[in-house]
């Protein structure tokens, strides 16, 4: 199978330069330089039809063009690398093994969008990733591929690694270029969107890792190539499915946008584990509703999986057996929610405990049909938080209630939850 | 415009408008928890969440969300309800609902808004939470239990303030609004924490336990400490002025005040209040009647009217009323027929009275408050202007913050003005505002940036003249700034569409006076500067009334003696009579050895206060009088405005207000009655006949003034120093103003006593850390001080306010603008 992100990767150690640039690497950037403006390179970004591979599945080139060319004052390219939330790893796995693709899709970036200073938001925990990608930032600088006058293109730009101080509301886009800032970490009021006023009140675009990764492929074949690397016609390019959970064989594969979620399981984990059956997954990481049996043969795609009730999300796919308690799995995710809920808003810091609470009543027992009504209307009501984290969170606890009402209403009736 | 729908009701609003200000606009309202209009949009309370037809799926918060074309808006469904439920109850959940005790409520957003969404059960349960109260700082008291997390009280501490005292700490429920390592707190106690604070998290203590919100009669009045003329309401109860209260709709400062303004309101019903009369007898004040007080000193002045008028003499100080310093002019120079009579000690009003009158033909700035920020550039005269003035400080800030004006200072020290973003601080020697001001000038004129305009005025070659003189290398050596530094400022000013100058004044600075005024009026007229909106020049009287007092010449205009020959006149016997309204001359003008000794040798002095002062001690008849809270009036802020202040309660004691006994005193000397009722005086007032009385209402009005300018060359003079000494300014504490703050309880909490400030090299070559005394000695004196030590004074130079009684700084200062000191443990 053709691989965009994977295909430098050397087994069990970390692609050099050298061996990226023999690969191709660079030859990208080097023509984008010299063939192509700017605005060439945002349009075929546009072409390929690449959707954010962040959680939202926001079209990349889209939201490059929300910048206004003629903006005064200094713009900003930010790589989201924050990668938090329970069940992706993606991004790691992707800059453990090949830095040189996300440096060379910021800098492509960058030229399009005009920017001069870029920056990586790296998770403090990715350790080894950071140690990637200042090597591979010095070597790019060191062979004149980044800084001033870009293979004397006249193009300059610069890319900064910064760490996260470390929490997951860090991720969300605007309460990163707060913390980048040296802000605390509360998300900012849209509008004004960041591409008009973003970091430093100049105009912004953040892109995941893994979003950015696959530039370098789309200059170089063509935004036709990557479409048609989908395997249905209305997605385009591969994506990374980060699987855990019952499987045989968990890991991060480089798929086909559109591959069915059984062949994620059956073909590229091996299946279920010896004596598992699939009862539930997270199909795009822990704040997307859960898909069940019936869902097995949707497509993986962004609007083919919101079709079918859920997000594709960032393509973290977690799964479960047969033994699992749904409550207690909800009841564990809404738990990481609450505790890096940032507690602006109301919604989401009095209301993801609460929650918690409810679930933990249900889990132990002690629930009431009355508070499984009361559940219900919270995934209504959490949808009006702030910002993302609220409404990410009630995710599970919305597929609990759709697919699973019964094993909830059955710890109500048994006074007990059936898996204990 | 943009045209909108809310609840079926069209609408047109500006562009940047929000959906809750276009409701607002409508006469809709739409419930809020976080949001103020003062602040930045914030959001995070989701109180105000409405329907959008175009954004349907999701409820919308109004606060937040501007305006878009054809937007059709819905405030109250069954969903918004809900919602707003939702908040509600989450609120409570945690909330610790000690409503009985809580001082807020009445004032309360959340009891209020719980009763009208009538959430009358709650569905949820949950454990409360158990923060420490902080109950150690002198005047806040912070229980986080309370707390809603609407963040107003950190947003206008950074974002109005510029203090930044707080933050939220933590994250999820526990997510909670810290200090620096979440101790007590430790700020400038300006309260606006307080005001904003919709629910009981954050109360003021002098007010805990004292009355109901609902039984507080609300009045309102202006604030009676500094010149800024901050529009108060007060809470009164039983007579008793308990506290004040927020009212974002009142003044150009939209309720805000500063500490002073918030918290000294207590000397009003102060136990230390002055009851009765009193008249010396037998050595010691004893109590009497009035009209015995009243005609003993009418007795006397009836005396001195017909023999001797000139050996009269009065002070009065600028708190007075419009009217009642109307009066006091008559009673003096109409009836007694004497001239000297004087306030501020003479020279903290020349900047008005004396420097503005020549430059510009008027006692008053040209300019208004509202001009800083519509201003490109502001030029302040020291760092103090916050101290002096701090809500024109909350001006400035916003000023330099949202509206990008460039702040320039030229300062004697690094005060908090400095740190505002982008601000430059021309640091220079104590003394040398004059000289610095001219080779601006001298710039101005040789880069060929003088304003076309400026040649039409009177008086431009003398000036040039004098300004030829001017030698650019000396002043940057003898000043400490630096020729480039005083070139880039001199162009910036000229070249500034928009340029205000700020120049406070007081009894703290004895520098600024008639000559730095001028030398600043004719700056700007050099620069074209004067006549239009957000330029000009604004001075910042120091008192209440300091610009009435001015307006209405309360100042020898004949020849009369001033404040300084008052004195030397008690001390010489040529004043024989010395009538004092409001001034503690002891305290607060220099040299109070001096002082003291002429008021002990006059042959009769009357004290009207509040108080008994130390001046009032040394009075043959002290007659005890109304605060502003007990009558009405008007006082004159600054940028002309003139406001009406209401009687909120009973007199107190048997004060009468010094309107009463002027007039009393009048119709003994004259034999006819006077009316002594504000608004008959009032339309008395000459300089205010362009003001319709009836018409003040709330806002009041800024009367007209015409403007004939004229430069006035003034020469500066390199300041004289003394080897091996340090330099010691005198000036306003923030947490006060004058002395009278020193009975406002509050201040004193904050800032109870005389201290030196002196920087980190200096306390560290003396050794001396924060709390502990230096020995201060000057030709005049000694004082043994509390050390301060901090990041504003430059080395060398040492500062002291001058508002105590106690170890009173003018005990060592003598009235020029540095006084040279020597420090010792
Ligand atoms: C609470 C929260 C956490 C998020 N964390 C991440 C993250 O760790 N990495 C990421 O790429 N996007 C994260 N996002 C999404 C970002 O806000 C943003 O949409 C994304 O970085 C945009 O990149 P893309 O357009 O390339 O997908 C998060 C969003 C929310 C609401
Ligand atoms: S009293 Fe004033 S300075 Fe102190 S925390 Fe409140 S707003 Fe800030
Ligand atoms: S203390 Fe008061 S003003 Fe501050 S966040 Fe809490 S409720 Fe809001
Ligand atoms: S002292 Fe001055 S600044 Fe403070 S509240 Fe009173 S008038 Fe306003
Ligand atoms: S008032 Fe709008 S969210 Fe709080």
């Amino acid at each position: 199978m053709e691989q965009v992100l994977f295909r430098h990767n050397r087994p069990g150690r970390c692609v050099t330069i050298s061996e990226y640039r023999a690969g191709g690497g660079f030859l990208p950037l080097e023509k984008a330089l010299r063939e192509m403006s700017p605005d060439q390179v945002q349009q075929r970004v546009i072409d390929s039809g690449l959707r954010g591979r962040g959680g939202a599945g926001f079209p990349t080139g889209k939201k490059w063009s929300f910048v206004p060319r003629d903006l005064p004052g200094p713009r900003w390219l930010i790589c989201n690398c924050d990668e938090m939330e329970p069940g992706t790893y993606k991004d790691r796995v992707l800059l453990e093994a090949n830095p040189y693709l996300l440096v060379e899709g910021m800098i492509l970036a960058c030229y399009a969008l005009g920017v001069e200073h870029s920056f990586i938001f790296i998770r403090r925990g990715y350790e080894t990733a950071a140690t990637n990608l200042a090597r591979a930032i010095a070597e790019a600088r060191g062979a004149g591929l980044l800084g001033e006058n870009i293979l004397a293109s006249g193009f300059s730009c610069d890319i900064d690694v910064h760490l996260s101080a470390g929490r997951y509301i860090c991720g969300e886009e605007t309460a990163l270029m707060n913390a980048l800032e040296g802000r605390r970490a509360n998300p900012r009021a849209k509008p004004p969107f960041p591409a008009i006023k973003g970091l430093w009140g100049g105009a912004t675009v953040v892109n995941n890792v893994e979003s950015l990764a696959n530039i370098p492929f789309i200059i170089a074949e063509g935004a036709d190539r990557f479409r048609s690397l989908a395997r249905i016609p209305e997605a385009s390019g591969m994506k990374l499915f980060c699987v855990s959970g019952h499987v045989r064989s968990p890991g991060c594969h480089e798929l086909p946008l559109g591959i069915p979620l059984s062949e994620i399981i059956d073909d590229a984990c091996g299946g279920m584990r010896e004596g598992s059956s699939f009862k539930a997954c997270l199909p795009g990481g822990a704040s997307t509703p859960y898909f069940t049996p019936e869902h097995l043969s949707v497509p993986m795609d962004f609007d083919a999986v919101a079709r079918a009730g859920s997000r594709l999300g960032t393509g973290g796919v977690v799964v479960f057996d047969q033994n699992t308690c749904m409550v207690r799995a909800t009841l564990n995710l809404v738990r990481f929610y609450a505790r890096e809920s940032c507690g602006w808003c109301t919604p989401c810091r009095e209301g993801l405990p609460y929650v918690v609470r409810l679930l933990e009543e249900i889990e132990a027992g002690r629930g009431s049909l009355e508070q499984v009504a009361l559940l219900q209307e919270h995934v209504r009501l959490l949808n009006h938080a702030f910002c993302a984290l609220a409404p990410g969170a009630m995710g599970p606890v919305d597929g609990l209630l759709r697919h699973f009402e019964e094993e909830v209403v059955e710890h109500v009736i048994r006074g007990r939850c059936p898996f204990n | 415009m943009v045209n909108l729908t809310v609840d079926d009701k069209q609408i047109a609003v500006e562009r940047d408008a929000t959906i809750y200000d276009a409701a607002k606009a409508a006469g809709i309202r739409i419930p809020i928890l976080c949001h103020d209009k003062k602040l930045h949009p914030f959001g995070g309370c989701r109180m105000c969440l409405v329907e959008v037809e175009q954004m349907k799926g999701r409820l919308i918060p109004a606060c937040t969300t501007p305006v878009s074309e054809g937007m059709i808006v819905r405030t109250m469904t069954d969903e918004i309800i809900k919602a707003r439920k939702l908040v509600l109850e989450l609120l409570l959940l945690k909330h610790p609902l000690d409503c009985p005790v809580c001082d807020a409520a009445g004032d309360c957003d959340l009891q209020n808004l719980t009763y009208e969404y009538k959430v009358d059960a709650n569905n949820f349960t949950d454990e409360k939470f158990h923060w420490e109260i902080d109950y150690d700082n002198p005047l806040i008291e912070r229980d986080q239990n309370r707390c809603i997390h609407c963040g107003k009280c950190a947003r206008i501490c950074d974002e109005i303030v510029s203090y930044g005292a707080y933050s939220f700490v933590n994250r999820g429920i526990e997510a909670k609004i810290g200090t620096p390592f979440d101790g007590k707190l430790d700020c400038e106690y300006c309260g606006s924490c307080i005001s904003v604070c919709p629910v009981g998290a954050l109360i003021a203590k002098p007010f805990k336990f004292k009355a109901r919100w609902w039984a507080l009669n609300k009045v309102k009045s202006v604030c009676s400490y500094c010149g800024t003329g901050c529009q108060l309401t007060l809470g009164v109860k039983d007579d008793k002025v308990l506290t004040t209260i927020y009212d974002e709709d009142q003044g150009f400062h939209n309720g805000q005040l500063c500490g002073r303004g918030r918290f000294g309101y207590q000397f009003v019903n102060s136990d230390e209040r002055l009851t009765t009369p009193l008249v010396r007898k037998n050595g010691t004040l004893q109590p009497v009647g009035w009209d015995e007080a009243l005609e003993l000193i009418s007795t006397k002045l009836q005396e001195a009217r017909k023999n001797d008028p000139s050996a009269v003499a009065a002070l009065a100080t600028p708190r007075l009323t419009n009217e009642e310093l109307f009066l006091f002019r008559k009673l003096f120079k109409d009836v007694v027929g004497t001239d000297s009579i004087d306030h501020s000690a003479g020279y903290a009003h020349e900047a008005l009275t004396a420097g503005l009158k020549e430059s510009f033909g008027i006692t008053a700035s040209p300019s208004q408050i509202v001009d800083i920020q519509k201003s490109d550039l502001l030029l302040v005269i020291k760092t103090d202007a916050y101290e002096t003035h701090p809500v024109i400080g909350f001006e400035i800030n916003l000023g330099v913050k949202r509206k990008g004006v460039d702040l320039r200072i030229i300062s004697d020290k690094t005060g908090k003005l400095a740190k505002l973003p982008k601000a430059v601080n021309y640091l220079h020697k104590p003394g040398c505002e004059l000289l610095l001001v001219n080779a601006l000038a001298k710039v101005i004129v040789d880069e060929n940036l003088a304003a076309e305009s400026a040649a039409a005025i009177t008086g431009l070659d003398a000036y040039k003249g004098m300004l030829a003189g001017v030698d650019l290398n000396q002043v940057a050596a003898v000043t400490g700034v630096s020729l480039e530094s005083i070139r880039e400022l001199a162009t910036a000013y000229a070249k500034a569409e928009k340029a205000l100058i700020l120049l406070p004044i007081g009894l703290g600075y004895p520098g600024h006076g008639k000559e730095l005024a001028q030398a600043l009026s004719n700056l700007a007229l050099l620069a074209g500067k004067i006549g239009q909106e957000g330029s000009g020049l604004l001075v910042l009287g120091e008192k209440n009334n300091s610009q009435g007092a001015a307006d209405l010449a309360i100042h020898p205009t004949a020849g009369g003696r001033d404040a300084a020959a008052i004195i030397d006149g008690c001390a010489s016997g040529a004043v024989k009579i010395l009538y004092i309204a409001g001034e503690n001359p002891v305290v607060a003008y220099p040299d109070r050895a001096k002082v003291e000794k002429a008021l002990d040798n006059a042959g009769f002095v009357v004290v009207l206060d509040l108080f008994l002062t130390d001046s009032a001690k040394r009075a043959d008849v002290v007659l005890p009088v109304k605060s502003f809270a007990e009558k009405c009036g008007t006082f004159t802020s600054v940028g002309r405005h003139v406001q009406r202040i209401r009687k909120a309660i009973k007199a107190v004691g048997e004060s009468r207000s010094d309107r009463e006994v002027l007039a009393d005193i009048i119709a003994r000397l004259t034999g006819e009655g006077v009316a002594a009722d504000s608004a008959t005086l009032f339309k008395q007032i000459g300089c205010y006949s362009g003001v319709n009385y009836d018409a003040l209402g709330d806002a009041g009005a800024i009367y007209p003034v015409n403007v004939s300018p004229k430069f006035v060359p003034v020469v500066g003079s390199v300041p004289a120093t003394e080897e091996g000494k340090y330099a010691l300014l005198t000036g306003s504490a923030l947490y006060h103003c004058g002395t009278m703050s020193l009975s406002g309880v509050g201040p004193m909490l904050v800032c109870p006593e005389q201290y030196i400030e002196l920087g980190r090299v200096d306390a560290g070559k003396l050794g001396v850390n924060d709390g502990d005394r230096l020995k201060v000695r000057s030709a005049s004196g000694e004082l043994s001080l509390a050390v301060k030590v901090g990041l504003r004074m430059p080395e060398g130079v040492v500062f002291s306010p001058y508002h105590f009684a106690d170890a009173s700084i003018n005990s060592i200062t003598s009235g020029k603008s540095v006084t040279w000191v020597s420090l010792s443990k």
